[in-house]
């Protein structure tokens, strides 16, 4: 058996999935993957790097990486994509004004090689901010409609504050994953 | 579990469960939460798997030693082929082979880079922290004798610029009504947000009210030697373009976002406080995590100290009441390096504005 093979069953046996989570700083990602994990969000700085969380969901075994979206260190997001099952882009639902920002960024990480099989799911966050832009107004604002029409994605309204949406969000995620990478068993 | 989480652990630990409300799906997250208590479990056989199957091509270590001898060889690597190209840079035989030398430390320390990525989730933080910290100065490094070795054009900092005399002006009091102008018109979305924007030599005042879960977020946009008084509780505050401005506000639960500010006094309140494109500004913050900069300059920072009726509680039911000490904890995200940023400073004392009570201004 060849070492490849070898890793493969490995990977295979413990379902593990590899999720990368990005967007612009302010955004949320760190809040997000701290609430699913049932930690403590009071005190969140900006992420300076990444972090890693490794999430037990369902069967599955998530290694989130929760990378920071300051401008300066977007340059580096390119260091994350190897392998990636599942992309997770948050959106500041309330931050109108970089909206063209959010659109162009991601627009750019959607023409990523190393990225083109991995399933989208954006989160429209901070729903729970009064006036904040619903799904369906970011779905146009980001154009998704136009996307590449092999592309797995999902939109999902949540709240990191209050932890609505999240779990529908990665219920997708895992579900649209599992039926590419594990034929569902 | 400790050595998995990211750099803010501790910071964690030190503020448990101030300002977290009912989680609607606590029940599927009770679940969740003991799959969790296995994780390590998991992990553990994880990796004993992995060396059973001598895993060698990408080097996961599991091992902080096993990682920080691995890093400090390549990191030692590195530095003495800087220091080979500034050899080779003088000798004219060997300058041309100067440029993919260059490139090829370049990635070098992209792998160093991957490498504590790859690593990261079993790395104490602290780790994790310096080990980016002389990433970066290896880039700079590298970045210095690509601009000795091989010329290109001249790069230099700005000169600070003058500290302007905060001026007072009353011309105008004014209670804003939401203003609806859409900054982005070829948007195929607008939406009204509530703010203040295009303003010149005013005195603007907002009082939130409060109301249980209506808080909404606010916007100061294009506001010129104004005064604006902000009182009462929001979720988000967004600030961008203003100049020659003072900005007093009370408690802000989420976050605060500013945006090319010049000449302006902010005193503010936040869990977290991020701050673009600023220039000879003084902030007077109270705030929950760490403060950060980027491409800002003569930037100052002090504690807060804003008064008026009723302030004490709305600070502590957003869960600001604590004096954290962060004001001063400002990380410069484009100055990753043990050393002070040149981009700020604490505002000396002497020089600190009194306690400012507007008790009054901002009925
Ligand atoms: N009101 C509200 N605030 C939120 C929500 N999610 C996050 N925030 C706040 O938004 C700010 C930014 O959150 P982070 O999780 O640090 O954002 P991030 O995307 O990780 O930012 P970077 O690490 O810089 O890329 C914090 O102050 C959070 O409290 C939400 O759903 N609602
Ligand atoms: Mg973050």
């Amino acid at each position: 058996m060849g070492l490849l093979s070898i890793i493969r069953k490995i990977k295979k046996k413990e379902k593990e999935m590899r999720i990368l989570m990005v967007g612009l700083d302010n955004s949320g990602k760190t809040t997000i993957v701290l609430k699913v994990n049932g930690e403590d969000t009071s005190v969140i700085s900006p992420t300076l790097g990444f972090n890693i969380k490794t999430i037990k969901y369902q069967k599955y075994s998530l290694n989130v990486w929760d990378v920071g979206g300051q401008k300066t260190i977007r340059p580096y997001w390119r260091n994350y994509f190897e392998q990636t099952d599942g992309l997770v882009w948050v959106v500041d639902s309330s931050d109108v004004r970089r909206l063209d920002d959010c659109r162009s960024e991601l627009e750019n990480l959607l023409k990523e090689e190393r990225l083109s099989g991995a399933s989208l799911l954006v989160f429209a966050n901070k729903q729970d901010i009064q006036g904040a832009l619903k799904p369906a107004d970011i779905v146009k604002v980001l154009n998704l409609d136009a996307m590449d029409k092999t592309r797995h994605w999902q939109i999902v309204g949540c709240s990191a504050y209050t932890g609505e949406g999240l779990l529908e969000g990665f219920d997708w995620l895992v579900q649209d994953i599992a039926s590419r990478i594990y034929m569902l068993d | 579990m400790e050595g998995e989480e990211g750099s803010e652990s501790k910071q964690h630990h030190l503020s448990a469960g101030t300002l977290d409300p009912v989680f609607a799906q606590k029940k599927k997250h009770a679940v969740m939460l003991d799959r969790l208590a296995t994780l390590q479990q998991s992990r553990l056989q994880q990796s004993a798997a992995r060396s059973a199957a001598a895993v060698a091509a990408s080097p996961a270590f599991e091992s902080v030693s096993a990682f920080l001898d691995r890093f400090a060889e390549s990191r030692r690597s590195i530095e003495a082929d800087v220091q080979g190209c500034r050899a080779m840079a003088t000798d004219p035989a060997s300058a041309a082979r100067l440029k993919p030398e260059l490139e090829k430390m370049a990635a070098s320390i992209a792998d160093l880079d991957r490498l504590v990525a790859e690593n990261s989730y079993f790395l104490p933080s602290y780790e994790v922290r310096s080990s980016l910290r002389a990433i970066a100065a290896l880039k700079e490094a590298l970045e210095a004798a690509n601009s000795e070795l091989l010329p290109r054009k001249k790069f230099s900092f700005r000169n600070k610029a003058p500290k302007k005399d905060p001026t007072f002006l009353v011309k105008e009091v004014e209670e804003a009504k939401v203003s609806a102008a859409p900054e982005k018109p070829d948007l195929a979305v607008v939406r009204e947000t509530p703010g203040f924007r295009e303003k010149e030599g005013s005195i603007l005042i907002k009082h939130f009210r409060v109301s249980e879960e209506g808080e909404g977020d606010f916007t100061l946009a294009d506001l010129n030697s104004c005064e604006i008084y902000l009182r009462g509780r929001l979720r988000a505050l967004f600030i961008h373009r203003l100049t020659d401005c003072r900005v007093f506000a009370g408690a802000v639960l989420g976050s605060i976002l500013i945006e090319e500010v010049s000449d302006c006094l902010l005193m503010l309140a936040s869990h977290q406080i991020r701050i673009h494109h600023a220039r000879a500004t003084d902030f007077y913050l109270r705030v929950r995590s760490r403060p950060i900069i980027e491409d800002s300059h003569a930037v100052r920072f002090a504690p807060y100290r804003l008064l008026y009726e009723g302030i004490e509680e709305e600070l502590r039911d957003s869960g600001l009441e604590e004096e954290t000490g962060n004001w001063a904890n400002v990380d410069d995200f484009g100055w990753l390096r043990a050393v002070q940023s040149p981009n700020w400073s604490v505002i000396p004392e002497e020089q600190r504005v009194q306690t400012m009570n507007v008790s009054d201004n901002a009925k």
